[in-house]
């Protein structure tokens, strides 16, 4: 450890004094931040060139099985209608993986206590690991957003309020990600989100078809689905096609990232699963 | 101290107990997170079919002379198949070699034809095992018939042999897992996702159907999805031979590498 920015003007044997910190542990914050980021760049192969690549492979996929090839104009409209929902997707899931992958390693590995001894309330733990989640969704999405924008025409109708339902879909996905990663005991546990919650929920929550094409009876389902309103916000945003009226959509976006924040925080202070 | 030569085993020509007992090892491996390596694939196979189903939104499209998820089913299920045949054995390879473990697999009396064989058949049971259980519950939604069963059979084995021999390969030559996960994003998943899985490669231009010739994984969801729907894009025996072919030359290799002991022995 370095002895402080005083160290070197202090006499040997004097006691070193307390640092101070102030109402927000910046410095802490910063630390935690910048660690998760560079915890998700140092792969940067897999998490942002491989996640880009494989929402392009899902695009050609659809636009080869579905699209203007076939001289029918559903083919084309259901390309443009799940370009929007596919760059969301990118984003979504790796903002989830970000803080889920790197709780579960440091509780497997036992590495979770770096994170729990420092001077960090659990606010500042919280707020380094959901941003940091959501800026790497944003940036894993960036460059399918580019792509999407400048070679596929995907129109954006309202850019501020596009942005602003990426975020708020990211920060969902963060804070799901750091609930699930305290939960979960085993790597097993995260798949199992990932494969039998996160995947289908998305998928069937009108990423890729309108949700009135889904069986009545599990309708509800998606409607319940606090992410529907972020991809239904965001189609609304960009292609201007929405089930959902965008306010509607902005509100239970806003408030499903409060609850989930507060709920999060409070667990985190609780030591659930990560304090013994 | 025990007399160790009085326990040391007698075999004839092939050590069926080692083979027996490393290839249960590699079934075990992935049943234990059968959660992960079966019910997952599984699932998000289904949730693709239910993409395609949704966004087409009851219009009923043609593939050829075929409605397009009669067309797309067996497609999905190759693609299944291959995926989680290779990702059995490079996992279970670099796992080992990662965690120091592989001493265990390499210092019994195993000749590499034993060993490999004992992979390969982890590989092709996983596969074929999620291949059964995605069609066993596709089968729940969409009525398919089955034109020709020894097709659809000698299909699936080759497919998932070749690729567990290319995840050998790939687990041998990897020093991390993400050398492995690059190898899925960028080569595995690519190929079987655009080799005919989605569509008839007449959809594609000329210069890539050209190309859709040479790649085995094209000819491999072809003579598959023929075993359901009773026609093909391309000659069945061109791709019979194509398999035989690649899945000879990938044995070779694989034996190769492992008699040197190239990246698996210090």
């Amino acid at each position: 450890m370095s002895p402080g920015p005083a160290g070197a003007a202090r006499p040997a044997g004097a006691a070193c004094p307390p640092r101070e910190i102030g109402a927000v542990h910046w410095l802490g914050f910063a630390a935690l931040f910048g660690r998760e980021m560079w915890r998700y760049l140092k792969w940067w192969v897999e998490t942002v060139v491989g996640s880009a690549f494989s929402t392009l492979l899902y695009l050609l996929v659809f636009a080869l099985a579905l699209g203007p090839d076939r001289q029918t104009p559903e083919g084309a409209a259901a390309v443009a209608y799940v370009l929007p929902g596919l760059v969301l997707f990118s984003i979504l899931t790796r903002a989830g993986e970000t803080p889920v992958y790197s709780i579960v390693l440091d509780k497997l590995e036992g590495m979770i206590a770096d994170v729990l001894t420092p001077p960090l309330s659990p606010a500042e733990i919280t707020a380094a690991y959901a941003l940091s989640g959501m800026a790497s969704g944003l940036i894993t999405g960036a460059p399918v957003i580019v792509f999407a924008i400048l070679v596929l025409d995907m129109p954006v109708l309202a850019p501020l309020a596009a942005a602003g339902f990426a975020v708020a879909g990211a920060l969902v996905l963060a804070l799901t990600g750091m609930l699930v990663g305290l939960w979960a005991e085993k790597w097993d546990h995260v798949s199992a989100f990932f494969g039998f919650f996160f995947i289908p929920l998305t998928f069937l929550s009108g990423l890729f078809a309108p949700i009135d094409r889904l069986p009545e009876p599990v309708q509800w389902l998606v409607l319940a689905n606090p992410v529907h309103y972020v991809i239904d916000g965001f189609r609304g945003a960009t292609l201007g096609v929405h089930a959902v009226p965008l306010w509607l959509n902005g509100l239970m976006a806003v408030a499903t990232v409060l609850v989930l924040w507060a709920v999060t925080a409070r667990l985190i202070a609780r030591g659930w699963k990560i304090k013994s | 101290m025990a007399d160790l030569s009085a326990h040391s085993a007698r075999f004839g020509a092939v050590n069926w107990v080692g083979f027996a007992t490393l290839y249960r090892r590699e079934v075990e491996r992935f049943l234990k997170v059968g959660v992960q390596t079966v019910a997952a694939p599984v699932m998000t196979t289904l949730l693709f079919y239910a993409v395609f189903a949704l966004a087409l939104g009851g219009i009923v499209r043609m593939a050829g002379d075929t409605p397009f998820l009669e067309f797309l089913a067996p497609g999905l299920v190759m693609m299944t198949m291959v995926q989680n045949a290779f990702s059995n054995t490079s996992s279970s390879v670099i796992s080992s070699k990662v965690t120091g473990s592989i001493v265990d697999v390499l210092m019994p009396p195993l000749s590499p034809m034993e060993w490999t064989c004992a992979y390969v058949a982890g590989g092709i049971t996983r596969g074929v095992l999620v291949g059964a259980a995605t069609l066993a519950a596709m089968a729940l939604f969409v009525p398919f018939g089955i034109a020709n069963g020894a097709l659809i059979a000698f299909h699936a084995v080759m497919a998932t042999m070749m690729l567990s021999l290319l995840g050998l390969l790939a687990g041998i030559w990897a020093e991390r897992f993400d050398h492995i996960s690059g190898i899925t994003n960028f080569i595995v998943t690519p190929l079987s996702f655009l080799s005919g899985t989605f569509y008839t490669i007449d959809r594609l231009p000329a210069f890539w159907q050209g190309l859709a010739h040479l790649n085995p994984f094209f000819y491999m969801i072809d003579g598959f999805r023929a075993g359901f729907i009773g026609e093909a894009d391309s000659n069945l025996a061109v791709g019979v031979a194509v398999l035989i072919g690649v899945n000879a030359a990938l044995w070779v290799a694989a034996l190769v590498a492992v008699r040197s002991g190239w990246r698996l022995k210090p």
